[in-house]
Protein backbone atom coordinates (compact mmCIF):
# COMPACT_ATOMS: atom_id res chain seq x y z
CA UNK A 1 0.00 0.00 0.00
CA UNK A 2 2.88 2.66 -0.14
CA UNK A 3 2.69 3.38 -3.57
CA UNK A 4 -0.94 4.91 -3.84
CA UNK A 5 -1.19 4.39 -7.72
CA UNK A 6 -0.78 1.01 -7.06
CA UNK A 7 -4.61 -0.55 -7.26
CA UNK A 8 -3.91 -3.98 -5.87
CA UNK A 9 -1.29 -6.85 -6.14
CA UNK A 10 -3.04 -8.52 -9.46
CA UNK A 11 -3.31 -5.60 -11.26
CA UNK A 12 0.18 -4.61 -10.18
CA UNK A 13 1.34 -8.24 -11.46
CA UNK A 14 -0.71 -7.41 -15.07
CA UNK A 15 0.98 -4.16 -15.39
CA UNK A 16 4.20 -5.62 -14.67
CA UNK A 17 4.13 -8.16 -16.86
CA UNK A 18 2.80 -6.09 -19.59
CA UNK A 19 5.70 -3.34 -19.15
CA UNK A 20 8.11 -5.98 -19.22
CA UNK A 21 6.51 -6.97 -23.03
CA UNK A 22 6.69 -3.71 -24.13
CA UNK A 23 10.65 -3.57 -23.14
CA UNK A 24 11.23 -6.10 -24.50
CA UNK A 25 9.28 -5.53 -27.33
CA UNK A 26 11.44 -2.39 -28.22
CA UNK A 27 11.11 0.03 -30.30
CA UNK A 28 10.70 3.02 -27.42
CA UNK A 29 12.22 6.28 -27.18
CA UNK A 30 15.13 6.11 -24.20
CA UNK A 31 12.77 8.52 -22.28
CA UNK A 32 9.70 6.04 -22.53
CA UNK A 33 12.01 3.08 -21.98
CA UNK A 34 13.39 4.90 -18.74
CA UNK A 35 10.08 5.90 -17.74
CA UNK A 36 8.36 2.52 -17.96
CA UNK A 37 11.86 0.90 -16.09
CA UNK A 38 11.32 3.60 -13.27
CA UNK A 39 7.78 2.31 -12.95
CA UNK A 40 8.28 -1.51 -13.57
CA UNK A 41 10.76 -1.11 -10.66
CA UNK A 42 8.45 0.06 -8.17
CA UNK A 43 6.08 -2.65 -8.81
CA UNK A 44 7.83 -5.31 -8.76
CA UNK A 45 9.60 -3.70 -5.13
CA UNK A 46 5.59 -3.50 -4.35
CA UNK A 47 4.88 -7.06 -4.96
CA UNK A 48 7.62 -8.55 -3.00
CA UNK A 49 6.66 -6.19 -0.36
CA UNK A 50 3.10 -7.25 -0.03
CA UNK A 51 4.14 -11.38 -0.85
CA UNK A 52 6.52 -10.72 2.48
CA UNK A 53 4.63 -8.24 4.82
CA UNK A 54 1.67 -9.91 6.24
CA UNK A 55 2.58 -11.81 9.41
CA UNK A 56 1.00 -15.07 10.43
CA UNK A 57 -1.44 -14.91 12.37
CA UNK A 58 -4.80 -16.97 13.46
CA UNK A 59 -7.89 -15.27 14.51
CA UNK A 60 -11.13 -16.90 15.55
CA UNK A 61 -14.70 -15.19 14.27
CA UNK A 62 -17.12 -15.54 16.40
CA UNK A 63 -20.58 -15.96 16.04
CA UNK A 64 -20.90 -11.97 17.15
CA UNK A 65 -18.89 -11.59 14.41
CA UNK A 66 -16.31 -10.61 16.69
CA UNK A 67 -11.97 -11.50 15.61
CA UNK A 68 -9.80 -12.79 18.45
CA UNK A 69 -6.47 -14.50 18.54
CA UNK A 70 -6.83 -18.19 17.97
CA UNK A 71 -5.50 -20.38 21.04
CA UNK A 72 -1.91 -21.59 20.56
CA UNK A 73 -2.38 -25.19 20.48
CA UNK A 74 -4.44 -24.46 17.23
CA UNK A 75 -2.42 -22.38 15.47
CA UNK A 76 -0.18 -25.43 15.19
CA UNK A 77 2.84 -25.33 17.36
CA UNK A 78 2.49 -29.00 17.42
CA UNK A 79 5.57 -30.74 15.71
CA UNK A 80 5.73 -29.78 12.25
CA UNK A 81 6.72 -31.94 9.41
CA UNK B 1 -44.80 -54.69 11.96
CA UNK B 2 -45.01 -56.62 9.02
CA UNK B 3 -46.75 -59.37 11.17
CA UNK B 4 -50.03 -57.18 11.61
CA UNK B 5 -49.63 -56.97 7.69
CA UNK B 6 -49.62 -60.55 7.40
CA UNK B 7 -52.56 -61.16 8.70
CA UNK B 8 -55.47 -61.52 6.12
CA UNK B 9 -58.49 -59.40 7.15
CA UNK B 10 -60.84 -61.72 5.87
CA UNK B 11 -59.78 -64.63 7.91
CA UNK B 12 -60.23 -62.47 11.42
CA UNK B 13 -62.31 -64.47 13.78
CA UNK B 14 -63.84 -61.44 15.04
CA UNK B 15 -66.50 -62.27 17.16
CA UNK B 16 -66.16 -58.74 18.64
CA UNK B 17 -68.95 -55.97 17.88
CA UNK B 18 -69.08 -52.94 19.92
CA UNK B 19 -69.66 -53.57 23.33
CA UNK B 20 -73.34 -51.62 22.90
CA UNK B 21 -74.01 -54.15 20.50
CA UNK B 22 -73.11 -56.99 22.08
CA UNK B 23 -76.04 -57.66 24.36
CA UNK B 24 -78.40 -56.61 21.61
CA UNK B 25 -77.05 -59.69 18.90
CA UNK B 26 -76.81 -62.58 20.63
CA UNK B 27 -76.94 -64.53 17.27
CA UNK B 28 -74.29 -65.16 14.48
CA UNK B 29 -72.73 -62.49 14.16
CA UNK B 30 -69.86 -61.30 10.83
CA UNK B 31 -66.80 -59.63 10.92
CA UNK B 32 -68.23 -56.16 11.36
CA UNK B 33 -70.63 -57.10 14.02
CA UNK B 34 -73.64 -57.16 11.89
CA UNK B 35 -76.53 -59.66 12.81
CA UNK B 36 -78.30 -61.16 9.93
CA UNK B 37 -80.64 -62.69 11.65
CA UNK B 38 -82.15 -61.93 14.83
CA UNK B 39 -83.44 -58.28 15.96
CA UNK B 40 -82.70 -56.99 12.29
CA UNK B 41 -80.65 -53.49 13.36
CA UNK B 42 -80.32 -51.28 10.98
CA UNK B 43 -77.05 -48.46 11.07
CA UNK B 44 -76.81 -45.65 9.32
CA UNK B 45 -74.64 -45.17 6.96
CA UNK B 46 -72.35 -42.95 9.24
CA UNK B 47 -72.15 -45.68 11.94
CA UNK B 48 -71.42 -48.23 9.50
CA UNK B 49 -68.38 -45.98 8.16
CA UNK B 50 -67.67 -45.74 11.59
CA UNK B 51 -67.36 -48.86 12.42
CA UNK B 52 -65.44 -50.01 9.31
CA UNK B 53 -63.23 -47.31 10.28
CA UNK B 54 -62.16 -48.18 13.46
CA UNK B 55 -61.87 -51.68 13.25
CA UNK B 56 -59.66 -50.87 10.10
CA UNK B 57 -57.39 -48.39 12.24
CA UNK B 58 -57.24 -51.30 15.01
CA UNK B 59 -56.31 -53.82 12.56
CA UNK B 60 -53.89 -51.85 10.48
CA UNK B 61 -52.13 -49.82 13.29
CA UNK B 62 -49.24 -50.07 11.35
CA UNK B 63 -48.34 -51.35 7.89
CA UNK B 64 -45.75 -51.32 5.19
CA UNK B 65 -46.99 -50.50 2.04
CA UNK B 66 -44.75 -50.89 -1.28
CA UNK B 67 -46.08 -49.53 -4.89
CA UNK B 68 -45.53 -46.61 -6.75
CA UNK B 69 -46.41 -42.88 -6.15
CA UNK B 70 -49.09 -40.92 -8.29
CA UNK B 71 -51.13 -38.16 -8.26
CA UNK B 72 -48.77 -36.66 -6.11
CA UNK B 73 -49.98 -32.85 -4.44
CA UNK B 74 -49.21 -31.09 -1.92
CA UNK B 75 -52.05 -29.06 -0.55
CA UNK B 76 -52.00 -25.42 0.97
CA UNK B 77 -52.50 -26.74 4.22
CA UNK B 78 -49.17 -28.30 3.67
CA UNK B 79 -50.64 -32.02 3.35
CA UNK B 80 -49.46 -34.80 0.50
CA UNK B 81 -52.16 -36.60 -1.08
CA UNK B 82 -50.88 -39.11 -3.24
CA UNK B 83 -52.19 -42.70 -4.56
CA UNK B 84 -49.99 -45.94 -4.05
CA UNK B 85 -50.61 -48.75 -7.18
CA UNK B 86 -49.33 -51.46 -8.20
CA UNK B 87 -49.92 -53.08 -11.42
CA UNK B 88 -53.85 -54.15 -10.11
CA UNK B 89 -54.97 -51.80 -7.26
CA UNK B 90 -54.90 -48.68 -6.17
CA UNK B 91 -54.49 -47.12 -2.42
CA UNK B 92 -55.18 -43.68 -1.49
CA UNK B 93 -52.54 -42.24 0.81
CA UNK B 94 -52.56 -38.78 2.40
CA UNK B 95 -49.16 -37.77 4.95
CA UNK B 96 -49.99 -34.89 6.97
CA UNK B 97 -47.64 -32.09 7.31
CA UNK B 98 -45.85 -32.61 10.54
CA UNK B 99 -44.85 -35.82 9.03
CA UNK B 100 -43.92 -34.73 5.36
CA UNK B 101 -41.43 -32.52 6.99
CA UNK B 102 -39.09 -34.68 7.72
CA UNK B 103 -38.77 -36.33 4.52
CA UNK B 104 -35.30 -35.46 2.69
CA UNK B 105 -36.66 -36.37 -0.47
CA UNK B 106 -39.27 -34.56 -2.53
CA UNK B 107 -42.01 -37.00 -3.34
CA UNK B 108 -42.96 -37.02 -6.83
CA UNK B 109 -44.73 -38.91 -9.68
CA UNK B 110 -43.75 -42.63 -10.35
CA UNK B 111 -41.54 -42.74 -7.58
CA UNK B 112 -41.39 -46.69 -6.18
CA UNK B 113 -42.04 -46.32 -2.81
CA UNK B 114 -42.36 -47.93 0.88
CA UNK B 115 -44.59 -46.46 2.59
CA UNK B 116 -45.32 -46.98 6.36
CA UNK B 117 -48.46 -46.03 7.99
CA UNK B 118 -51.82 -46.67 9.50
CA UNK B 119 -54.70 -47.34 7.46
CA UNK B 120 -57.65 -45.23 7.89
CA UNK B 121 -61.31 -44.22 6.35
CA UNK B 122 -61.92 -40.97 4.63
CA UNK B 123 -65.78 -41.05 6.11
CA UNK B 124 -67.06 -38.03 3.55
CA UNK B 125 -66.20 -40.59 0.54
CA UNK B 126 -66.44 -43.64 2.00
CA UNK B 127 -62.67 -44.03 0.99
CA UNK B 128 -59.99 -45.81 2.64
CA UNK B 129 -56.92 -44.95 2.72
CA UNK B 130 -53.24 -45.28 4.57
CA UNK B 131 -52.16 -42.34 6.40
CA UNK B 132 -48.55 -42.00 6.09
CA UNK B 133 -45.84 -41.63 8.75
CA UNK B 134 -42.84 -42.23 7.20
CA UNK B 135 -41.89 -42.63 3.00
CA UNK B 136 -38.96 -43.81 1.67
CA UNK B 137 -37.90 -44.54 -1.43
CA UNK B 138 -37.12 -47.78 -2.84
CA UNK B 139 -33.81 -48.76 -4.88
CA UNK B 140 -32.09 -45.05 -3.90
CA UNK B 141 -31.72 -44.88 -0.22
CA UNK B 142 -33.34 -41.55 0.85
CA UNK B 143 -30.66 -38.93 1.26
CA UNK B 144 -29.38 -39.91 -2.06
CA UNK B 145 -32.57 -39.66 -3.97
CA UNK B 146 -33.12 -35.60 -1.70
CA UNK B 147 -29.05 -35.11 -3.28
CA UNK B 148 -30.18 -36.64 -6.69
CA UNK B 149 -33.32 -33.92 -6.78
CA UNK B 150 -31.65 -31.00 -5.41
CA UNK B 151 -28.31 -31.23 -7.91
CA UNK B 152 -31.21 -31.13 -10.54
CA UNK B 153 -33.22 -27.98 -9.29
CA UNK B 154 -30.19 -26.30 -8.51
CA UNK B 155 -28.44 -26.99 -11.83
CA UNK B 156 -31.62 -25.88 -13.47
CA UNK B 157 -31.02 -22.60 -11.80
CA UNK B 158 -27.74 -22.08 -12.74
CA UNK B 159 -25.82 -22.38 -9.43
CA UNK B 160 -23.46 -24.65 -10.52
CA UNK B 161 -22.53 -22.74 -14.35
CA UNK B 162 -19.02 -22.94 -14.98
CA UNK B 163 -19.43 -19.03 -15.97
CA UNK B 164 -20.09 -18.50 -12.61
CA UNK B 165 -16.60 -20.12 -11.16
CA UNK B 166 -14.50 -17.26 -10.21
CA UNK B 167 -10.46 -17.81 -10.38
CA UNK B 168 -8.94 -17.90 -6.97
CA UNK B 169 -6.88 -14.82 -6.07
CA UNK B 170 -3.24 -14.39 -6.80
CA UNK B 171 -2.74 -13.10 -3.03
CA UNK B 172 -5.42 -13.90 -0.57
CA UNK B 173 -4.74 -10.81 2.42
CA UNK B 174 -6.77 -13.05 4.31
CA UNK B 175 -8.15 -16.72 3.92
CA UNK B 176 -11.08 -17.64 5.66
CA UNK B 177 -12.04 -21.18 6.92
CA UNK B 178 -15.97 -22.13 7.94
CA UNK B 179 -15.29 -25.44 9.48
CA UNK B 180 -15.24 -27.19 12.79
CA UNK B 181 -12.67 -27.15 15.58
CA UNK B 182 -13.20 -30.52 16.99
CA UNK B 183 -12.51 -32.08 13.33
CA UNK B 184 -9.25 -33.07 11.82
CA UNK B 185 -10.02 -31.11 9.15
CA UNK B 186 -9.18 -27.48 10.79
CA UNK B 187 -5.61 -29.02 11.87
CA UNK B 188 -4.84 -30.02 8.48
CA UNK B 189 -5.46 -26.64 7.39
CA UNK B 190 -3.00 -24.89 9.37
CA UNK B 191 -0.45 -27.46 9.31
CA UNK B 192 -0.61 -26.49 5.38
CA UNK B 193 -0.83 -23.10 5.47
CA UNK B 194 2.14 -23.58 8.17
CA UNK B 195 4.53 -25.41 6.46
CA UNK B 196 4.04 -23.70 2.78
CA UNK B 197 4.00 -20.12 4.18
CA UNK B 198 4.91 -18.54 7.36
CA UNK B 199 3.21 -15.34 7.35
CA UNK B 200 -0.08 -16.30 6.30
CA UNK B 201 -3.20 -14.58 7.90
CA UNK B 202 -6.09 -17.04 8.69
CA UNK B 203 -9.51 -16.26 9.78
CA UNK B 204 -11.32 -19.33 11.02
CA UNK B 205 -15.44 -19.29 11.44
CA UNK B 206 -15.91 -22.64 13.69
CA UNK B 207 -19.56 -24.12 12.92
CA UNK B 208 -21.18 -27.59 13.61
CA UNK B 209 -20.28 -29.94 10.65
CA UNK B 210 -22.79 -32.36 11.22
CA UNK B 211 -26.01 -32.71 12.64
CA UNK B 212 -29.17 -31.03 13.27
CA UNK B 213 -29.38 -27.33 11.96
CA UNK B 214 -25.60 -27.82 10.90
CA UNK B 215 -26.29 -26.57 7.17
CA UNK B 216 -28.20 -23.17 8.58
CA UNK B 217 -24.68 -22.77 11.36
CA UNK B 218 -22.43 -23.47 8.25
CA UNK B 219 -24.71 -20.80 5.75
CA UNK B 220 -24.67 -18.47 8.41
CA UNK B 221 -21.24 -18.76 9.32
CA UNK B 222 -20.18 -18.63 5.15
CA UNK B 223 -22.80 -15.38 4.45
CA UNK B 224 -20.46 -13.95 7.80
CA UNK B 225 -17.23 -14.80 7.21
CA UNK B 226 -17.26 -13.15 3.96
CA UNK B 227 -17.90 -10.15 5.21
CA UNK B 228 -14.68 -9.78 7.35
CA UNK B 229 -12.12 -7.05 5.83
CA UNK B 230 -9.45 -8.49 3.40
CA UNK B 231 -10.62 -11.93 3.63
CA UNK B 232 -10.53 -12.66 -0.12
CA UNK B 233 -11.18 -16.15 0.07
CA UNK B 234 -13.15 -18.99 1.82
CA UNK B 235 -12.21 -22.31 2.45
CA UNK B 236 -15.68 -24.55 3.94
CA UNK B 237 -15.37 -27.97 4.84
CA UNK B 238 -14.68 -31.07 7.20
CA UNK B 239 -13.17 -34.55 6.88
CA UNK B 240 -14.51 -37.12 5.55
CA UNK B 241 -17.96 -39.39 7.22
CA UNK B 242 -20.59 -41.25 6.27
CA UNK B 243 -23.19 -39.58 3.96
CA UNK B 244 -25.14 -38.81 7.21
CA UNK B 245 -22.10 -37.12 8.52
CA UNK B 246 -21.80 -35.11 5.51
CA UNK B 247 -25.38 -34.05 4.58
CA UNK B 248 -25.16 -30.69 5.96
CA UNK B 249 -23.24 -30.18 2.85
CA UNK B 250 -25.93 -31.64 0.42
CA UNK B 251 -28.68 -28.91 1.75
CA UNK B 252 -30.25 -26.05 0.09
CA UNK B 253 -28.57 -23.25 2.81
CA UNK B 254 -25.16 -24.08 2.14
CA UNK B 255 -25.31 -23.86 -1.65
CA UNK B 256 -26.99 -20.74 -1.61
CA UNK B 257 -24.71 -18.96 0.77
CA UNK B 258 -21.85 -20.22 -0.95
CA UNK B 259 -23.61 -19.01 -4.23
CA UNK B 260 -24.60 -15.30 -3.12
CA UNK B 261 -20.94 -15.52 -1.95
CA UNK B 262 -18.87 -11.94 -3.28
CA UNK B 263 -15.17 -13.92 -2.96
CA UNK B 264 -14.27 -17.18 -3.88
CA UNK B 265 -15.42 -20.41 -1.82
CA UNK B 266 -13.34 -23.03 -1.99
CA UNK B 267 -15.10 -26.53 -0.86
CA UNK B 268 -13.32 -29.62 1.05
CA UNK B 269 -15.48 -32.02 2.42
CA UNK B 270 -14.69 -35.60 3.02
CA UNK B 271 -12.47 -37.09 1.21
CA UNK B 272 -11.77 -37.59 -2.95
CA UNK B 273 -15.29 -39.84 -3.32
CA UNK B 274 -17.77 -37.87 -2.05
CA UNK B 275 -18.98 -35.10 -3.94
CA UNK B 276 -21.69 -32.33 -2.02
CA UNK B 277 -24.00 -30.20 -3.47
CA UNK B 278 -21.22 -27.55 -1.57
CA UNK B 279 -18.61 -28.81 -3.89
CA UNK B 280 -20.72 -28.25 -7.26
CA UNK B 281 -21.82 -25.17 -5.90
CA UNK B 282 -17.97 -23.73 -4.66
CA UNK B 283 -15.83 -21.95 -7.13
CA UNK B 284 -13.17 -24.65 -6.29
CA UNK B 285 -13.96 -27.77 -5.24
CA UNK B 286 -10.68 -29.37 -3.49
CA UNK B 287 -10.99 -33.56 -3.05
CA UNK B 288 -9.82 -32.80 1.01
CA UNK B 289 -9.39 -29.86 3.40
CA UNK B 290 -5.52 -30.09 3.32
CA UNK B 291 -5.86 -29.98 -0.57
CA UNK B 292 -7.91 -26.82 -0.31
CA UNK B 293 -4.76 -25.48 1.67
CA UNK B 294 -2.30 -26.17 -0.85
CA UNK B 295 -4.50 -24.64 -3.46
CA UNK B 296 -4.50 -21.38 -1.70
CA UNK B 297 -0.63 -21.17 -1.25
CA UNK B 298 0.46 -22.89 -4.19
CA UNK B 299 -1.05 -19.83 -5.68
CA UNK B 300 1.68 -17.43 -3.39
CA UNK B 301 4.61 -19.68 -4.24
CA UNK B 302 3.37 -19.15 -8.46
CA UNK B 303 3.14 -15.93 -8.01
CA UNK B 304 6.63 -15.61 -5.57
CA UNK B 305 8.26 -16.68 -8.98
CA UNK B 306 6.30 -15.04 -11.13
CA UNK B 307 7.43 -11.38 -9.70
CA UNK B 308 10.81 -12.51 -9.74
CA UNK B 309 11.03 -13.44 -13.34
CA UNK B 310 9.13 -10.22 -14.49
CA UNK B 311 11.87 -8.13 -12.52
CA UNK B 312 14.53 -10.35 -14.35
CA UNK B 313 13.33 -9.75 -17.31
CA UNK B 314 13.06 -5.99 -16.50
CA UNK B 315 16.21 -5.50 -14.67
CA UNK B 316 17.95 -7.49 -18.28
CA UNK B 317 15.93 -5.09 -20.57
CA UNK B 318 17.09 -2.13 -19.15
CA UNK B 319 20.45 -3.61 -19.35
CA UNK B 320 20.38 -4.32 -23.09
CA UNK B 321 18.87 -0.86 -23.67
CA UNK B 322 21.68 0.68 -22.14
CA UNK B 323 24.52 -1.30 -23.83
CA UNK B 324 22.94 -0.67 -27.23
CA UNK B 325 22.96 3.09 -26.31
CA UNK B 326 26.66 3.37 -25.21
CA UNK B 327 27.58 1.18 -28.25
CA UNK B 328 25.62 3.76 -30.10
CA UNK B 329 27.22 6.74 -28.54
CA UNK B 330 30.71 5.63 -29.04
CA UNK B 331 30.17 4.92 -32.97
CA UNK B 332 28.42 8.58 -33.78
CA UNK B 333 31.57 10.29 -31.78
CA UNK B 334 33.79 8.96 -33.82
CA UNK B 335 32.47 9.49 -36.93
CA UNK B 336 32.87 13.09 -38.65
CA UNK B 337 29.44 13.28 -39.19
CA UNK B 338 28.61 14.37 -35.95
CA UNK B 339 30.00 17.60 -36.49
CA UNK B 340 27.51 18.46 -39.65
CA UNK B 341 24.73 16.80 -37.31
CA UNK B 342 25.64 19.34 -34.29
CA UNK B 343 25.23 22.39 -37.21
CA UNK B 344 22.06 20.91 -39.07
CA UNK B 345 20.60 20.85 -35.24
CA UNK B 346 21.64 24.27 -34.37
CA UNK B 347 20.49 25.62 -37.97
CA UNK B 348 17.24 23.28 -37.15
CA UNK B 349 17.17 25.09 -33.44
CA UNK B 350 16.96 28.62 -34.93
CA UNK B 351 14.28 28.26 -37.99
CA UNK B 352 12.41 27.09 -34.83
CA UNK B 353 12.46 29.92 -33.17
CA UNK B 354 12.19 32.08 -36.14
CA UNK B 355 8.86 30.21 -36.72
CA UNK B 356 8.35 30.43 -32.98
CA UNK B 357 8.41 34.12 -33.24
CA UNK B 358 6.55 34.45 -36.84
CA UNK B 359 3.85 32.41 -34.76
CA UNK B 360 4.02 34.86 -31.91
CA UNK B 361 3.92 37.77 -34.23
CA UNK B 362 0.75 36.23 -36.40
CA UNK B 363 -0.82 35.87 -33.19
CA UNK B 364 -0.18 39.37 -32.20
CA UNK B 365 -1.69 40.87 -35.70
CA UNK B 366 -4.43 39.05 -35.17
CA UNK B 367 -5.22 39.87 -31.95
CA UNK B 368 -4.63 43.57 -32.27
CA UNK B 369 -6.84 43.95 -35.46
CA UNK B 370 -9.50 42.03 -33.33
CA UNK B 371 -9.36 44.08 -30.72
CA UNK B 372 -9.15 47.22 -33.02
CA UNK B 373 -12.34 45.72 -34.37
CA UNK B 374 -13.74 45.29 -30.87
CA UNK B 375 -13.44 49.20 -29.98
CA UNK B 376 -14.68 49.81 -33.28
CA UNK B 377 -17.71 47.85 -32.54
CA UNK B 378 -17.83 49.35 -29.40
CA UNK B 379 -17.62 52.83 -30.46
CA UNK B 380 -20.59 52.18 -32.84
CA UNK B 381 -22.98 50.54 -29.61
CA UNK B 382 -22.36 53.53 -28.07
CA UNK B 383 -22.50 56.26 -31.37
CA UNK B 384 -26.33 54.40 -32.01
CA UNK B 385 -27.70 55.08 -28.52
CA UNK B 386 -26.81 59.06 -28.84
CA UNK B 387 -27.40 58.74 -32.77
CA UNK B 388 -30.97 57.65 -31.93
CA UNK B 389 -31.79 60.04 -29.19
CA UNK B 390 -30.33 62.60 -32.06
CA UNK B 391 -31.78 61.45 -35.11
CA UNK B 392 -34.23 64.48 -35.76
CA UNK B 393 -31.53 66.75 -35.14
CA UNK B 394 -28.94 65.05 -37.16
CA UNK B 395 -30.80 65.25 -39.87
CA UNK B 396 -32.05 68.74 -39.90
CA UNK B 397 -28.19 69.24 -39.12
CA UNK B 398 -27.16 67.46 -42.38
CA UNK B 399 -29.75 69.72 -43.91
CA UNK B 400 -28.64 73.05 -43.10
CA UNK B 401 -24.87 72.00 -43.45
CA UNK B 402 -26.05 70.77 -47.25
CA UNK B 403 -27.18 74.28 -47.87
CA UNK B 404 -24.44 76.11 -46.32
CA UNK B 405 -21.57 73.97 -48.41
CA UNK B 406 -23.57 74.95 -51.79
CA UNK B 407 -23.61 78.52 -50.68
CA UNK B 408 -20.01 78.21 -49.70
CA UNK B 409 -19.27 76.25 -52.98
CA UNK B 410 -20.46 78.68 -55.44
CA UNK B 411 -18.93 81.66 -52.97
CA UNK B 412 -15.50 80.34 -53.40
CA UNK B 413 -16.43 79.83 -57.72
CA UNK B 414 -16.91 83.38 -58.00
CA UNK B 415 -13.95 84.36 -55.71
CA UNK B 416 -11.78 81.89 -57.94
CA UNK B 417 -12.97 83.74 -60.88
CA UNK B 418 -12.78 87.47 -59.43
CA UNK B 419 -9.38 86.63 -58.49
CA UNK B 420 -7.67 84.82 -61.80
CA UNK B 421 -9.01 88.29 -63.66
CA UNK B 422 -7.21 90.64 -60.39
CA UNK B 423 -4.04 88.54 -60.91
CA UNK B 424 -4.23 89.00 -64.70
CA UNK B 425 -4.31 92.73 -64.22
CA UNK B 426 -1.55 92.76 -61.70
CA UNK B 427 0.90 90.68 -64.16
CA UNK B 428 0.35 93.21 -66.75
CA UNK B 429 1.13 96.26 -63.61
CA UNK B 430 4.31 94.74 -62.53
CA UNK B 431 7.46 96.27 -63.04
CA UNK B 432 9.56 93.10 -63.77
CA UNK B 433 7.27 92.94 -66.81
CA UNK B 434 8.95 96.49 -67.63
CA UNK B 435 11.78 95.47 -66.94
CA UNK B 436 12.36 92.32 -69.84
CA UNK B 437 11.92 95.49 -72.02
CA UNK B 438 15.35 96.05 -70.69
CA UNK B 439 14.51 98.66 -67.61
CA UNK B 440 16.15 99.01 -65.13
CA UNK B 441 15.11 99.99 -61.62
CA UNK B 442 17.73 101.61 -58.83
CA UNK B 443 17.80 101.60 -55.23
CA UNK B 444 19.51 103.09 -52.75
CA UNK B 445 22.20 101.34 -50.83
CA UNK B 446 19.78 100.37 -47.92
CA UNK B 447 16.82 99.51 -51.09
CA UNK B 448 14.60 101.05 -49.23
CA UNK B 449 14.05 103.47 -52.26
CA UNK B 450 14.07 103.45 -55.90
CA UNK B 451 16.41 106.90 -56.73
CA UNK B 452 13.56 108.54 -59.28
CA UNK B 453 16.07 112.07 -58.99
CA UNK B 454 20.05 112.23 -59.82
CA UNK B 455 19.76 114.64 -57.10
CA UNK B 456 18.79 112.05 -54.25
CA UNK B 457 22.55 110.19 -55.07
CA UNK B 458 25.74 111.64 -54.70
CA UNK B 459 28.88 110.63 -56.36
CA UNK B 460 30.75 107.98 -54.24
CA UNK B 461 27.42 106.49 -53.31
CA UNK B 462 26.60 103.19 -53.45
CA UNK B 463 23.31 102.00 -55.43
CA UNK B 464 21.78 99.03 -56.70
CA UNK B 465 20.54 97.99 -59.91
CA UNK B 466 17.63 95.75 -60.41
CA UNK B 467 17.43 93.94 -64.09
CA UNK B 468 15.44 91.91 -65.58
CA UNK B 469 17.42 88.93 -64.81
CA UNK B 470 19.94 89.86 -61.59
CA UNK B 471 20.96 93.14 -59.66
CA UNK B 472 24.06 95.03 -59.52
CA UNK B 473 25.75 96.97 -57.29
CA UNK B 474 27.29 100.42 -58.70
CA UNK B 475 28.98 103.23 -57.53
CA UNK B 476 28.09 106.34 -58.38
CA UNK B 477 31.43 108.07 -60.26
CA UNK B 478 29.51 111.51 -61.24
CA UNK B 479 26.61 113.38 -61.63
CA UNK B 480 25.18 114.37 -64.61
Amino acid sequence: MSEPSIKDFEAAIAELESIVKKLEDGDLSLEQSLALYERGVTLSKFCHARLEDAERRIELLSERGELRPAPAGLAGDDPTR
Amino acid sequence: MSDLFDLPFEEEPEPEPAPSEAATSPGRVDGLGLSKVEGRRILSVTELTVRVRDHLEERFFEVWVEGELSGVKIWNTGHLYFTLKDSSSVLKGLMFRSALRYLKFKPVDGLHVVARGKISVYEPKGEYQIVCEHLEPQGLGGLQLAFEQLKKRLQAEGLFDAAKKRPLPLLPRKIGVVTSLDGAAVRDILKVLRRRYRNVHVVIRPTKVQGDGAAAEIAHALRQIVKVPHVDVVIVGRGGGSLEDLWAFNEEPVARAISISPIPVISAVGHESDVTIADLAADVRAPTPSAAAELVVARKDDVGNRIDRLHERLVSCAHARVQRLSRRVHELSGRRALAGYTTRLAMTQRRADELTRTLADALRTAFAARSRRLQTIERRLDAFDLGRRLARNRTALVAVDGKLRQTATARTHRARAQFGRLAGRLESLSPLAVLARGYAVCWNDERTKAIRDAADVATGDTIHVTLSRGAIAAKVSGIE
